[in-house]
């Protein structure tokens, strides 16, 4: 069992941007640095509760764009542009999470996580979309429309008919409150124009079907 | 040239963007939309009977549609603009063209109905706004995977300029973009064009200019 949640898609997020998250409900500012570094931290600033994710990355730090609060890549604040000759005190620091990458998949896990993120060698990452229907919902959709699709860490694996292909399909899943977003990775089979396609369609049928 | 503007409306930031993109100089001449609703005057209606803003006013030619400015900025000063000259390509610029006015009556009434207490259904503006959001995120996801950016070709056009500004005021109107990955990197590589100017919600990117604090920024 893993307790790291797929986020989003590490091509999604290039160096020097910043992203919101959404982990187990908890909003997530996650970004990478000029460098290449990823950080996961509490979508909040220290300094009055702002969003982080609506902030900037400048080399290796992020940026809060209210105030300018800068915090470098251990959580720790670095500058206070209103007092630029003080040094921050130590405690003024960034609620940090773990974060990593695997497979080109994003993962995010609470502070000091004993598991491991899935193994999902073998998928190319596709695309992240969200579908507005929670995660037992659309399981159980999934299951009567794409039956090849079983259960496995994270998500869902197994053989999709796709433009008459028989083509490897791995959803991971980021569960959220009323909806849930599928990060779509593919194997051997359709192309991946094909596959973005499928999704769509799919999406709209479990959709309809779920709408009252 | 002169652009009958407010500094607020999405459609005339389109206009004022695209003219600095192209270096073009625009005589602005400001119009009381809100609280003044000067663009409904009797004065007003004389220039565009319709009562609506951007006006774009060039010697006799008189333009009341935000994406007909765009082309005709586009033909006098950097034809580029106009996307690339195949049978379809054009077509599917002017594809985009209409698809931004879905834009604006989705996204863009969703902000003016949050921001300036326009009548609206907000419910089934949102909706909409996300089903164009849906389309937008699906070609961009395409656009990426033949490793392009822009809605058309390999450079920007007036079909990005005439989505871009409805799609980054989104926010206002109670649209997060979260879910549109395709589409945060498509608008970060319109906010980092030479040129690009703000308004009020759309920011230059920052990390692109220097650090204010210090000299040698990191
Ligand atoms: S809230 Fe972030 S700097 Fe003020």
């Amino acid at each position: 069992m893993t307790n790291w949640k797929a986020s989003g898609l590490s091509k999604d997020l290039p160096p020097a941007n910043v992203m919101h998250a959404d982990w187990q409900g908890v909003d997530l500012a996650v970004w990478r640095s000029a460098s290449g570094r990823l950080s996961a931290w509490v979508d909040r600033c220290p300094h009055r509760g702002m969003r982080l994710s609506h902030g900037f990355v400048r080399g290796e730090t992020l940026a809060c764009i209210y105030h300018g609060w800068t915090y470098g890549v251990t959580g720790a604040c670095t500058h206070i542009p209103a007092h630029p000759d003080m040094t921050p005190p130590a405690t003024i620091t960034a609620t940090r999470f773990e974060v990593t990458e695997r497979g080109g998949v994003i993962w995010i896990a609470a502070k000091d996580d004993p598991t491991a993120p899935p193994d999902i060698a073998g998928f190319q990452p596709l695309r992240s979309l969200t579908v507005q229907v929670g995660e037992q919902a659309l399981l159980q959709a999934l299951a009567a429309d794409a039956p090849g699709l079983t259960e496995a860490e994270g998500g869902l694996r197994g053989t999709v008919q796709i433009a008459g292909l028989d083509t490897q399909i791995c959803l991971m899943l980021q569960p959220k409150a009323q909806e849930t977003t599928l990060h779509i990775l593919c194997g051997a089979g359709a192309g991946p124009a094909q596959v973005s396609r499928w999704a769509e369609s799919l999406r709209r049928q479990i959709e309809d079907r779920s709408a009252p | 040239m002169i652009l009958y503007d407010y500094i607020l409306s999405a459609s005339c930031y389109k206009v004022r963007l695209m003219a600095a993109l192209l270096g073009i100089k625009l005589d602005l001449v400001a119009v009381d939309f809100h609280p003044g609703r000067a663009h409904k005057s009797a004065a007003f209606r004389d220039l565009n009977p319709a009562g609506s803003i951007p006006v774009l006013v060039d010697g006799d030619l008189v333009l009341t549609e935000s994406t007909a400015m765009l082309v005709y900025l586009a033909q006098i000063a950097g034809p580029q603009w106009l996307g690339e000259a195949s049978p379809q390509s054009a077509a599917r610029v002017q594809n985009w063209l209409a698809f931004s006015g879905r834009l604006n009556s989705s996204l863009g009434l969703a902000r003016l109905h949050d921001m300036l207490h326009f009548p609206a259904d907000i419910t089934a503006c949102r909706t909409a706004g996300h089903l164009c959001l849906r389309e937008l995120e699906a070609h961009l996801t395409q656009v990426r995977l033949e490793g392009r950016i822009f809605l058309e070709g390999t450079a920007p056009s007036i079909a990005d300029i005439a989505c871009f500004p409805n799609v980054a005021l989104a926010p206002d109107g109670g649209v997060e973009l979260r879910d549109y990955p395709s589409v945060r990197l498509w608008q970060r590589a319109v906010r980092s064009l030479p040129q690009f100017i703000e308004m009020p919600g759309i920011h230059r990117l920052h990390d692109l200019k220097p650090a204010p604090h210090s000299g040698a920024a990191a």
